[in-house]
């Protein structure tokens, strides 16, 4: 089997899946109040769609919004809402957020008719998609509906569901394609179906290799889907990345992947839309990796909006000195301090760094030793974009490239100097993305 | 669980292990083939050498650090390993207070004045080597007032020959070195690290698998000197091996903070510095030919960085 891979950097830490790799995805109570933002996803927040002391079933929708780029949210359990306000979220950023306890009854939305998607048009399956709130489950939270509708002028003929995990630690897409690997390949199918692709490929890297056995076994008489063995190379499951290892085709620069007549959805994706389009679930729990120095690690199924330290107490607590909790994986995720904090739809990790594990060199001046360059996926010179992002130069870094990078922090990983590129960048970004704003609504 | 303690550092939260000062650790583990050699053959000289220029170019940061309002990072290893190639550009007859003075030069001056490392347009150890050279009208005075103090420890090895580079100039080929004794000791009073390219060759390499240096400006670099040579007719591996060129080489055009950082840039500036050394040589008088060629490259690394980006990741 030949094993594909993305041509230019990356970088390869350690794994540290050992301790949750294979292990079951398993369920744990309740917690006693759930935090659920009504801003989970990249784009519009939501409106709140009941009041401060109704009951809510679970899977009744309780928060919308009517921008294209916007998810709802729904409640995963029955109970009270008591409050609706601002509650810190993972990015330090308070978010509105609607604190529900759960009752004893614990009373579901009565489940519609099984669906077939075979039969229903492509319309209505984006618009099931749209209403069960699903995003991207990989991290960057995207609304799922809104890459499943591609523009008009750009047919899809790839869908690739990206099983690659890349990032360190994480085990949950691999317990979920170990767990339901007929349903990825169902969900693989309606999703080609709803943008209209003849070809389907699950990217797996060659570090998970009882997953790629299962699929391509099941996948054996199925020309129109198949397996790819991906090198374990962070970040292989990074969108551009994967496109370019699976069908080598280069998405340019600040286009989208349907400008090369692709897809990708994280597996845990395609499931929640299979889930919603044949059974109506909507997206109010995800398969959470809770890892690292905690007593009990494994792959959790949890309800949206549980608070942080729940969760750690239903894995052990911490084991040993904790350094860093971190939601999502040790590469890109957010580290918090406030366990108070809750899961979200895009939260795929719980990571609590050990303290041995924590670099606490201070940032210096960059010694130009050029390994930012050599593992920059993007062919990207970090060194630059760092020196600008610093000193608040932000006209240069954009001219440097700034906007192409997309926060894989491979650079600031090998940094000798311990330079926070991804940091300065961020802060580069959101200052240049302020000037267009203002630029375009002084045109208008 | 107790919150308070929990870090809010920006990701990556996984770092690979290596820091400033592991990368100059390395650099001194390369180094220690060749001084090695040069203690054994050059005996105490050699020794006083590495003492006056490591021991210079210490206590250098940690006077002028402070004087520009700074904390000495002596912990970094940077100053030892800027001390440690100066010595090794010095013969073991340098008189002692020229040691010191380039020790000063290259920390006080060719780093901390520019800023600090990173900050630095010259290769620091080669500018303690060649300034003194350049302005000794500005130094000479000090030969005068102390002496021209040699550090004489008796040296029993010693070649009583010119050095391999002077023959080429001078001589010819008769008379030269056999390749065999310049790969391995060759003790014909030249600088430290002249004396063995096997042993440079050695630390050169493990600084390449430990991938803190490129293959490409060393390759490059001597590839350029070794075609150049044979084009106009001198002996290229007389030339590859003789002198202070697989020094520079490995260890001073490699040097992070004043060579490109660009992979298309580096083997650019490796092939300018080949082209000058040769020019030096074959065309040139003084010794510092080496030194000089990649002193000259030295400032235009950045502006060779924006001349050779990388192509951006699906641009046509």
């Amino acid at each position: 089997m030949t094993v594909k891979s993305f041509p230019r950097g990356g970088v390869h830490p350690r794994e540290f899946k050992e301790s949750t790799a294979g292990s079951p995805i398993r369920e744990i109570p309740l917690a006693p109040e759930l935090v659920v933002s009504l801003s989970q996803h990249l784009g519009a927040p939501c409106e709140p769609a009941v009041k401060v002391g109704e009951r809510v079933l679970a899977g009744q929708k309780i928060g919308d919004c009517q921008a294209f780029i916007s998810a709802p949210i729904h409640s995963p359990v029955s109970g009270i809402v008591k409050a609706i306000e601002p509650r810190p979220t993972m990015t330090g950023a308070m978010m509105n957020s609607m604190v529900i306890v759960p009752d004893a009854e614990q009373e579901s939305v009565p489940p519609g008719e099984r669906r077939d998607w075979r039969t229903l048009d492509v319309e209505e399956i984006r618009n099931i998609v749209r209403a069960a709130g699903i995003v991207g489950l990989g991290g960057a939270a995207f609304p799922a509906s809104v890459k499943i509708t591609p523009p008009k002028d750009k047919p899809i003929d790839s869908v690739i569901i990206n099983g690659c995990e890349c990032e360190p630690f994480l085990t949950c897409d691999h317990a979920i394609m170990l767990a339901r690997p007929d349903d990825l390949i169902e969900a693989t199918r309606m999703i080609m179906k709803a943008v209209g692709a003849g070809k389907g490929y699950i990217g797996i890297e060659t570090n998970k290799p009882d997953a790629i056995k299962l699929l391509a076994e099941k996948l054996q008489a199925e020309p129109d889907i198949s397996v790819v063995s991906c090198e374990v190379m962070y970040p292989q499951g990074a969108e551009k990345q994967l496109i370019k290892a699976v069908v080598n085709r280069e998405v340019p620069p600040g286009m989208l992947p349907s400008e090369v007549g692709a897809i990708v959805h994280n597996v845990g994706t395609a499931l929640a839309m299979l889930d919603a389009v044949t059974d109506g679930i909507p997206m109010t729990t995800r398969v959470v990796t809770v890892t690292g120095a905690v007593n009990a690690p494994g792959n959790i199924e949890v309800a949206i909006g549980t608070p942080v330290a729940h969760l750690l107490e239903q894995c052990g607590g911490f084991k040993g000195d904790a350094g860093k909790v971190i939601l999502g994986g040790p590469m890109t995720g957010w580290a918090i301090n406030d366990l108070s904090i809750p899961v979200q739809k895009g939260t795929s990790g719980v990571v609590v760094l050990s303290r041995e594990y924590v670099d606490t060199n201070p940032v210096v001046a960059c010694v130009r030793c050029g390994k930012c360059i050599d593992v920059c996926p993007m062919g990207l010179m970090p060194n630059l974009i760092g020196i600008y992002g610093e000193r608040g130069l932000y006209d240069k870094a954009e001219k440097w490239n700034v906007m192409d990078c997309f926060e894989c922090g491979a650079c600031a990983y090998v940094c000798p100097s311990k330079r926070i590129m991804v940091e300065w960048v961020r802060q580069a970004k959101q200052a240049i993305n302020a000037k267009r704003r203002q630029q375009r609504e002084a045109k208008a | 669980m107790t919150e308070s303690k929990l870090l809010l550092t920006p990701p990556p939260h996984l770092k690979q292990g290596d820091a400033i000062m592991h990368a100059m650790r390395d650099v001194i583990l390369a180094l220690l083939p060749v001084t090695a050699v040069a203690f054994y053959f050059y005996r105490l000289n050699a020794v006083a050498m590495w003492v006056l220029c490591v021991g210079g170019a210490i206590l250098t940061e940690m006077i002028v650090r402070p004087l520009l309002g700074k904390k000495p990072e002596i912990g970094n290893l940077s100053s030892v390993v800027t001390g440690w190639l100066l010595a090794l550009c010095f013969s073991p007859t340098t008189a002692w207070w020229t040691a010191v003075l380039g020790a000063v030069l290259a920390v006080g001056v060719a780093k901390e004045l520019m800023g600090g490392l990173g900050w630095n347009w010259f290769n620091p150890a080669l500018f303690g080597r060649v300034v003194p050279v350049l302005f000794y009208p500005l130094f000479g005075w000090m030969g005068t007032a102390l002496g021209s103090a040699r550090i004489s420890f008796a040296m029993p090895d010693m070649v009583s020959q010119a050095t391999p580079l002077a023959m080429l100039k001078g001589y010819g080929m008769a008379g030269a070195p056999s390749l065999t004794e310049m790969l391995t000791f060759y003790p014909a009073g030249g600088a430290l690290g002249e004396i063995s390219a096997g042993a440079v060759i050695l630390g050169g390499i493990f600084l390449i698998v430990r991938k803190h240096i490129s293959w490409r400006i060393p390759v490059v670099m001597t590839a350029t000197v070794l075609v150049l040579t044979a084009v106009l007719g001198a002996p290229p591996v007389h030339h590859v091996l003789a002198g202070g060129l697989l020094l520079a080489a490995f260890f001073m055009a490699t040097d992070w903070v004043t060579a490109p950082v660009t992979p298309n840039g580096r083997l650019l500036y490796g092939v300018a510095i080949g082209v000058l050394v040769v020019l030096f040589r074959l065309y040139g008088g003084s010794p510092e030919g080496v030194g000089y060629s990649v002193l000259l490259m030295n400032p235009a690394a950045r502006w060779i960085d924006r001349m050779t980006r990388p192509k951006v990741f699906g641009q046509a």
